[in-house]
């Protein structure tokens, strides 16, 4: 039975125009016009501009102006102007400078002040992070061992011209392709609608058709499931036609895993399906209300992984990254982002956990309040 | 012959409303039983609590002869249903309608290939088996959501005003339908508010009013229930007061209504009211038209029992 019931679920999500509409059409134009604006932002923007810093320090030759001057000097990366502090500010504040860096005379901590958040201001963010790093080594091996030092100031050097090599483009294209992955997220989380129509075809009290399949000779799990497997089937190859149009129609580097980044748009996609079916079955507010709640849901949840603004995920991470941990369309976002950037696969299966998990409880939660088998009203 | 259906002193509120008050009722095997009554009367919601749709309030449901519950697998499986509000895929062509719900209950391919077409064939849609519901017109869409219900071939049959919005021609052949399936041994449950129709195929027949079952038995008997036997109208222009006072005191008559010209006299059981009438129309050179007498229907009955017109409050 259930896969005749699998067949005949597949047939109806086929054969709906308006959610195959949405789900091919909307990650199709939205893509494109991504690729179209910001393609083209980026490397106007940043290759061929350079950044405006401040530079704050009491003393003229700390390490980190050191640096600046040699990326303002080999790369045309910045333009580096030296101020004292309340200068610089004020430069920020008039929107002379992108950005301003402090450094401390003592310690030689570094701290980026800026104004907006922007894929400038991510180039600065990454600046500060690759000196922090290589600073962070440096010392480490100066204290353990001296000798070392040499071969540090080497690496240093490295950094320097690595940052100026290759992290401009790459920073900027990472931007960039956060866009890409919180838009595949999307399509994943789109999947609501789909598990909110499981979810009336299912309760009694939703609709008439719900009311004859729970007086039909069959268990209610028994048309659930085949409903819900097939949704998710459904999903999934919407998420995973978003995946090639990007990489193979618009030519977008979205990484090297394929295999894991459709096992992403699979998890994805049950995601998606299970918050529309928890929806579905809570309360008893009309399906215009639900329908409006998933799309909201779906909006809000891509928002804040840097759907309409690139950068936004990285906010999130600064004020409140328990949000990142839990906001479906950022983990999914997430999971894509750490199979191109990181090379071992932890960051990536940590993301998928907390995708089966949030699952677990969706479903979990749904199961409690479909329980009961009698209506007070139908 | 066993007892397919047994409520016992039903009670369902919707909150304050009572829709079924101490209902009680028995359904026999082999027999179309009738649930007649007024929008409102909760027909419907007898049938969800047969169901086990419904939580209630009181009382006990028995199908088969056991409780029913939810997970009923069994029972539900023998049961054929046609919901009130039509309820089928609108994705699905009519043919992949009946399959789906049959495939409810028959797991056997070849058996449900061979139900559902004779489902598509008894339901008239023969030439409509790759329509989708949206393109099937309000009559037809009737006819697939009943061919729906009784396509695996159920031995109790529940259907809720199956007959709405079908025209007259289709009516009659969904009826013969019912009494075809009713023959190859399904009980029928069939609710309406047509009395025409009741009266035309049940053998039994419940009349419901505010939830609580206001006449039970044969059409015949329910007629012998109430005072009136034959009702006489008349066309008779400018009949005065003491001339209906006097029609009032012929035998066996005892409600006379004269309005707009037609007077209509309804008399208890009895033989040749309508010669006595027209002889006193004779005595007293009345000139009248039209004259006809009819048997009482169970509007009369309805009309009777609760004060009200079944069929006014049912259109
Ligand atoms: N879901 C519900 N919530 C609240 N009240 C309801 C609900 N369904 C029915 N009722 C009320 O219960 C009573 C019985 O309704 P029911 O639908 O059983 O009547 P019915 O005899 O089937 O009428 P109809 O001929 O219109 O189908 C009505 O007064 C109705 O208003
Ligand atoms: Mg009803």
């Amino acid at each position: 039975m259930f896969f005749r019931l699998y067949k005949y679920s597949i047939f109806q999500s086929v054969r709906c125009k308006l959610v195959l509409f949405w789900n091919v059409i909307f990650p199709v134009v939205l893509g494109t016009l991504f690729q179209m604006t910001f393609g083209g932002y980026v490397e106007e923007q940043v290759i061929f501009r350079r950044i405006p810093v401040a530079y704050a320090s009491e003393q003229e030759d700390g390490a980190f102006g050191q640096l600046l001057k040699g990326l303002e000097e080999d790369s045309e990366l910045v333009k580096v102007q030296t101020a004292e502090y309340k200068k610089a500010r004020q430069l920020l504040k008039e929107g002379n400078v992108e950005g301003v860096f402090c450094e401390e005379p003592d310690t030689g901590d570094v701290t980026l002040i800026v104004a907006e958040q922007g894929v400038n201001q991510t180039i600065l963010n990454s600046i500060l992070k690759q000196y922090q790093r290589a600073k962070a080594t440096f010392s480490n091996i100066g204290r353990e061992n001296p000798a070392g030092i040499q071969a540090a100031a080497v690496r240093l050097e490295e950094e320097r011209r690595y940052l100026k090599a290759g992290s401009v483009t790459e920073a900027s294209m990472d931007c960039l392709l956060d866009g890409f992955y919180s838009l595949i997220a999307m399509t994943c989380l789109m999947g609501a609608t789909s598990g909110l129509s499981a979810a009336t075809d299912f309760k009694a009290d939703a609709t008439s058709l719900a009311a004859r399949r729970a007086v039909a000779g069959a268990s209610r799990m028994s048309m659930l499931l085949p409903d819900l497997a097939a949704k998710i089937t459904m999903q999934f190859l919407y998420a995973a036609f978003s995946i090639c149009y990007l990489s193979f129609v618009l030519g977008v580097e979205l990484g090297e895993h394929g295999g894991l980044m459709f096992l992403t748009a699979l998890v994805g996609s049950a995601l998606g399906i299970m918050i529309g079916f928890l929806v579905g079955v809570v309360g008893k507010y009309s399906y215009g209300v639900k329908e409006g709640l998933c799309i909201g849901f779906m909006l809000v949840s891509s928002f804040f992984s840097g759907l309409m603004f690139q950068s936004m995920a990285r906010i999130v991470e600064m004020y409140a990254p328990a949000l990142n941990q839990v906001n479906p369309a950022t983990l999914i976002a997430k999971s894509l982002y750490s199979l191109n950037i990181y090379d071992n696969l932890g960051p990536y299966f940590h993301c998928m956990g907390n995708m089966v998990v949030l699952i677990l409880v969706l479903g979990m939660a749904s199961f409690l309040l479909v329980r009961r088998e009698r209506y007070a009203a139908v | 012959m066993g007892t397919v259906i047994e409520i016992d002193n039903l009670v369902k509120r919707y909150k304050e409303l009572i829709a079924l008050d101490h209902l009680k009722l028995t359904v026999e095997e082999g027999e179309i039983f009738g649930l007649l009554g007024p929008n409102g009367s909760g027909k419907t919601t007898a049938i969800n609590c047969i169901l086990a749709l419904l939580y209630f309030d009181k009382g006990s449901v028995k199908v088969f002869g056991e409780e029913i519950q939810p997970n009923s697998y069994e029972i539900k499986k023998k049961i054929g249903v046609v919901l009130q509000n039509v309820a089928v895929f609108e994705e699905l062509t009519v043919q992949e309608n009946i399959d789906y719900f049959c495939g409810l209950y028959i797991g056997d391919k070849k058996l449900r290939k061979q139900y559902v077409e004779e489902a598509t064939v008894f339901s008239g849609l023969e030439d409509f088996r790759k329509f989708y519901p949206k393109k099937l017109s309000g009559g037809l869409l009737r006819r697939l959501n009943i061919a729906c219900g009784i396509a695996h071939k159920p031995k109790l049959i529940i259907m809720d005003e199956p007959t709405v919005a079908v025209d007259p021609q289709s009516r009659n052949r969904i009826l013969e339908g019912i009494q075809e399936l009713n023959r190859k041994g399904a009980t029928v449950i069939y609710t309406s508010h047509y009395m025409e129709e009741v009266e035309q195929i049940c053998s039994r027949i419940a009349i419901l009013d505010k939830g609580r079952c206001v006449a039970f038995g044969t059409s015949e008997e329910l007629k012998g229930m109430i005072k009136t036997g034959e009702k006489i109208h008349l066309e008779a222009a400018g009949l005065l007061p003491f001339h209906l006072e006097e029609i009032k005191e012929l035998r066996h008559v005892y409600k006379v209504d004269y309005r707009e010209g037609m007077l209509e006299i309804r008399c208890s059981g009895g033989k040749h009211n309508l010669v006595h009438i027209l002889d006193y129309f004779g005595k007293r050179e009345i000139g009248f038209g039209r004259v006809y007498s009819e048997l009482p229907t169970l509007n009369d009955v309805f009309l009777e029992i609760t004060g009200k017109e079944l069929r006014d409050s049912a259109e």
